[in-house]
């Protein structure tokens, strides 16, 4: 089993609260749990085998916010709803509870964040934990303090173990 | 008696008595008068655009994304304000934040002023207040000080009077920081996009006073190439490096040069807006550059570490503060010339000049402070010659030997340290396993995407200079650093706003995208050329500045060419330009205000809403600071706000923690008056954001397409501009935007090409009614057609409302 929660070492914001250690079998049921879970992919996915992870992810019916230009990786991806947002953009309208989501459809209850450079989605993720009650889960290779729950700094080959697991029990 | 005027003089018969009269009360707001109508907010106090910025706030919401959740302003505190939670003192996260941004907005404000003041005293101390302001063919000689102080300066002495209104309003502003003033973050909001705006005229006083008295291009069009790169030194001559944006010294080191022919014998080159100004020093008449440029604050430190420089000379902003750590190592005197910057290093001004350069050249000292520019003009040169000499001598060497090489990437224990503190996370572990195999391609790749910040060598547990490693692994590459960069032209001249403006205000061009900003590009300097041929292809006029300006021409395509020789640089569609320097920012929001001036016949003077309020709803401009870091950038972007202009940060500005984003989904939000009779009217959201980041290079492409789009475009324009989004944004996410027919206002607004098609999608997808026959839209678009309507954010101006 992968262990992702050994090193949570922060680096260059700070906060008192910072986000909660989690394994990967816990995020799945957090996931199952959740009535509107988004994922949100990054671009830096396009870099890497971590665009099938998320590929697969979404295939269990979990609606896709595709931001920079993710969406060349997913458009073509079968079982796939993903919509293309700017990511700034989707922190702002997160914290208004009157937007309806992506798809009008409802605002959401559990935000996924996958492939995304470590400091612009703390960022993004610091406007979520001040300003909107919404559980945020970072699964990246990094520690992502804003969160409220994150993997920690983990090497590639154990992020791409975690993945996996988290998929399979979802 | 005939009227007194500023200026000295004597009196007749009274040999030895010299009158000076620095300014008469009341004598430019008498000639402001004379010369025509002033608006109602000439100089405004703090709340005097209050109005005007609620509006952009109400549709345009701050975002906020804190660094740090606690406040540590006051000992009342440390008070922790996660969650929005209120501090000792009563202030919530938001208006923390808002306020950290309006510090961060003066903080650049005063940067840039404190620059023009400095610059000011030494050329009103040369040629005296009377000198009178030289831009070019223009009658609206500083719109950005026009438009906000009322008055139209003429000579030195006037800009005096615009940098005082400024540092005035500074330090007011500049007082709300202290704990228990301001409480509400919406007011700390119009606080900051009063700085951004006082920065435009601060920025502008700088520029037109240099460019005025230092025979710098005035709106020229096509101006000369200057040399830019690491691998345009000369390591072999003497090597003069100056480092940072104020040039005022820097003329007395070349003037001395010329005098004494050593211009050909030492290499003179520069880092960040200094040299940009160097290359703009005597360069009116298309005279040959009389320096090179290095390049940004990037290769600041890496420049230092080659060892090339053998004398630094440093002026203010944007300037490592370990120079003369670095320096010191590699037997490298240090000048500071500023009283901005002094290194803790002698005051050596009032010295004799064989002095100072003894003392330096036998190391007694490591540097010096030298605020006599006569004096440094001299030193800085001939101390250049000396320490060439004795440096090769002794044989300083700076980056490791093969061997060395050899020795440190082979230590490297992949511990990963300093992958997590390198700001965008370069890929350091694995180029060392690389490197010592003998494969310097990934650190060659890694180069031109490292800052040169050192963070990582501040992690390595293995003491293992990482940025030497990097350099030197990347020899081959710098060697070849060797770009071009044009000359800074200065304003938009009135006739050039004449010749464009008209197909700007239609559309027909389809928009200004300024590249301004530093060099924190989170792909390296590559990212920027690609913007820049993208939108220039397509016809946008692209505007540069400052360390953009530099690294645009730092990359070349297979060919050779740099965008400065692959585009023609007049005013014009699908032109390139560089206005200049980090000041010369302040000539592209000029240009902007001259499009309202002389297209739309708007008074300027002291009329900033009207005129703010014209380029939002008309003018399609987008500024894009792609690797911005500074809090100038901070400053330079709000003040572009206030004037209706929009701007993108790339994702490293997500670190301004403030960003002004709308929401097109309520559309409430987006009603505007029609001036002609105060009717309400619906628009789209154009442009959504006032400043928001953008991800990749690619995400932005269609995000500038479509920034340029405004409620005011004819169908003609909108059909050009809808063109680029949709095809931009199939070209770079590969799917056709989501919100294109919100655009749309009429059948001739969409893409003459694909219109079938595009009507076939609003029918079935969005339940339009088409009329197939004529292929005309029956129904559907929330916007009205029409094209002679005048949208207006303010009801004063309707003409009901008089
Ligand atoms: S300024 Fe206010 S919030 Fe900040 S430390 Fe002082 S009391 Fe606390
Ligand atoms: S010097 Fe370069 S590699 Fe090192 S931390 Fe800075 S950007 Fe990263
Ligand atoms: S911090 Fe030093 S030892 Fe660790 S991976 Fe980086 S270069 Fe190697």
């Amino acid at each position: 089993m992968a262990d992702v929660t050994k090193n949570l070492k922060v680096y260059t914001t700070y906060g008192p609260k910072n986000a909660k250690p989690a394994q990967p079998a816990i995020v799945a049921k957090m996931i199952t749990k959740a009535k509107r879970p988004l994922l949100v992919v990054g671009a830096e996915i396009l870099k890497d085998e971590k665009l099938e992870k998320a590929i697969a992810i979404a295939q269990k019916g979990i609606p896709v916010a595709a931001t920079g230009h993710t969406m060349k990786g997913l458009k073509d991806a079968e079982g796939v709803d993903a919509k293309y947002i700017n990511i700034h953009f989707l922190g702002s309208y997160l914290c208004d509870a009157n937007w309806q989501g992506l798809d009008g459809k409802g605002p959401y209850d559990l935000i996924l964040f996958l492939g995304h450079k470590k400091y612009y989605i703390n960022q993004v993720l610091s406007g979520l934990k001040n300003f909107s009650n919404l559980k945020t889960i970072a699964i990246e290779r990094h520690f992502i303090q804003n969160a409220s729950m994150s993997f920690g700094n983990i090497k590639p080959e154990t992020h791409l173990e975690a993945l996996d697991e988290l998929i399979a029990e979802l | 008696m005939s009227e007194l005027k500023s200026g000295t003089f004597s009196i007749e018969e009274l040999e030895n008595v010299q009158i000076t009269i620095g300014s008469i009360v009341g004598a430019i707001e008498k000639a402001a008068e004379e010369e025509g109508d002033v608006g109602p907010t000439a100089k405004p106090g703090i709340s005097d655009l209050r109005d005007w910025d609620y509006k952009l706030l109400e549709k345009y919401n701050p975002v906020y994304t804190p660094m740090c959740d606690q406040c540590c302003y006051c000992t009342f505190g440390t008070c922790d304000l996660t969650g929005n939670k209120e501090g000792a003192c009563g202030i919530n996260m938001e208006g923390h934040n808002a306020r950290e941004f309006m510090l961060r907005v003066i903080t650049g404000a005063a940067a840039h002023s404190g620059h023009g003041r400095h610059l000011l005293h030494h050329l009103i101390d040369l040629y005296g207040k009377d000198y009178p302001l030289k831009v070019g063919p223009s009658n609206i000689i500083a719109p950005n000080v026009q438009l906000v102080t009322g008055k139209k300066p003429e000579t030195l002495g006037d800009l005096d009077d615009a940098l005082d209104y400024v540092e005035e309003q500074l330090v007011q502003l500049l007082a709300t920081v202290h704990m228990g003033q301001e409480g509400e973050a919406i007011d700390f909001e119009s606080k900051a996009l009063h700085g951004g705006m006082l920065d435009h005229v601060g920025m502008e006083v700088s520029d037109i006073a240099q460019i005025s008295c230092l025979d710098m291009p005035k709106a020229k069009e096509n101006t000369s190439l200057a040399e830019i790169g690491m691998g345009t030194i000369d390591p072999e001559k003497p090597v003069l490096l100056v480092i940072g944006h104020n040039v005022a010294g820097v003329t007395n080191i070349i003037d001395y040069m010329e005098e004494h022919n050593l211009s050909d014998k030492i290499e003179l080159c520069g880092l960040c807006c200094t040299a940009l100004d160097m290359t703009r020093y005597r360069t009116e008449g298309g005279d040959v550059p009389k320096a090179k440029v290095v390049g940004t604050l990037a290769k600041e430190l890496k420049m230092i570490r080659s060892g090339v420089p053998d004398v630094i000379v440093v002026d203010e902003q944007c300037v490592r503060a370990d120079v003369l750590r670095e320096a010191r190592k590699l037997m490298m005197p240090v000048i500071t010339t500023n009283d901005k910057i002094m290194y803790g290093l002698p005051n050596r001004s009032n010295d004799d000049v064989e002095d100072i350069i003894n003392d330096l050249k036998e190391g007694k000292q490591d540097g010096a402070l030298i605020l006599d520019f006569e004096k440094l003009g001299e030193v800085a040169p001939r101390l250049a010659q000396e320490m060439s000499k004795i440096r090769k001598e002794k044989g300083v060497t700076a980056l490791p030997t093969d061997e060395e090489f050899k020795e440190l990437t082979s230590r490297c224990v992949h511990c990963l340290a300093c992958e997590l503190d390198c700001p965008t996370n370069l890929p350091i572990s694995d180029s060392m396993t690389s490197a010592a195999e003998g494969n310097l391609s990934p650190f060659e790749e890694l180069h031109d995407k490292c800052i040169g910040c050192g963070r990582c060598e501040q992690a390595c547990p293995k003491d293992i200079p990482i940025l030497n490693v990097i350099e030197k692994a990347a020899q081959k590459v710098i060697r070849e650093e060797k770009g071009k960069v044009r000359v800074g032209r200065g304003q938009i001249s009135d006739p050039e706003i004449r010749e464009e403006g008209v197909n700007l205000v239609m559309g027909t061009t389809p928009g200004i995208v300024a590249l301004v900003g530093c060099s924190n590009h989170p792909e390296g300097t590559k990212d920027l050329y690609r913007i820049g041929d993208e939108m220039l292809k397509r016809n946008y006029i692209v505007i540069v500045s400052g360390c953009t300006a530099m690294d645009i021409g730092m990359y070349k395509n297979e060919d050779g060419e740099t965008l400065y020789e692959r585009y023609p640089a007049r005013f014009l569609k699908g032109n390139l330009i560089n206005v200049g320097s980090c000041v010369s920012n302040s000539h592209i929001t000029g240009a902007a205000i001259k499009v309202a001036a002389i297209f739309a016949q708007r008074n300027v003077a002291g009329n900033y809403e009207e005129i703010a309020d014209y380029i939002l709803n008309r003018v399609g401009a987008v500024g894009v600071a792609w690797g911005a870091y500074s809090q100038k950038a901070a400053s330079i972007g709000t003040g572009c706000n206030r004037l209706g202009i929009p701007v993108i940060v790339g994702p490293h500005g997500s670190k301004y923690r403030r960003a002004l984003i709308g929401k097109p989904y309520d559309e409430e939000k987006w009603k505007v008056y029609d001036a002609r009779d105060g009717s309400e009217i619906s628009t789209p959201a154009a442009p959504e954001y006032l400043l928001t980041s953008a991800e990749t290079v690619e995400e932005l492409m269609p995000m500038l397409a479509k920034s340029c789009i405004r409620p005011s475009d004819n169908n003609m324009g909108r059909m050009i501009k809808l063109t680029h989004y949709i095809e931009l944004s199939e070209k770079y996410l590969g799917i056709m935007p989501d919100d294109w027919y919100k655009f749309v206002r009429t059948e001739t607004d969409l893409p003459l090409a694909r219109r079938e098609e595009l009507l076939k999608i609003l029918e079935k997808e969005h339940g339009w009614e088409i009329d197939w026959n004529k292929k005309k839209i029956l129904s559907g678009p929330t916007t009205k057609s029409d094209v002679s309507a005048q949208p207006t954010n303010i009801k004063r101006l309707c003409k009901e409302a008089c």
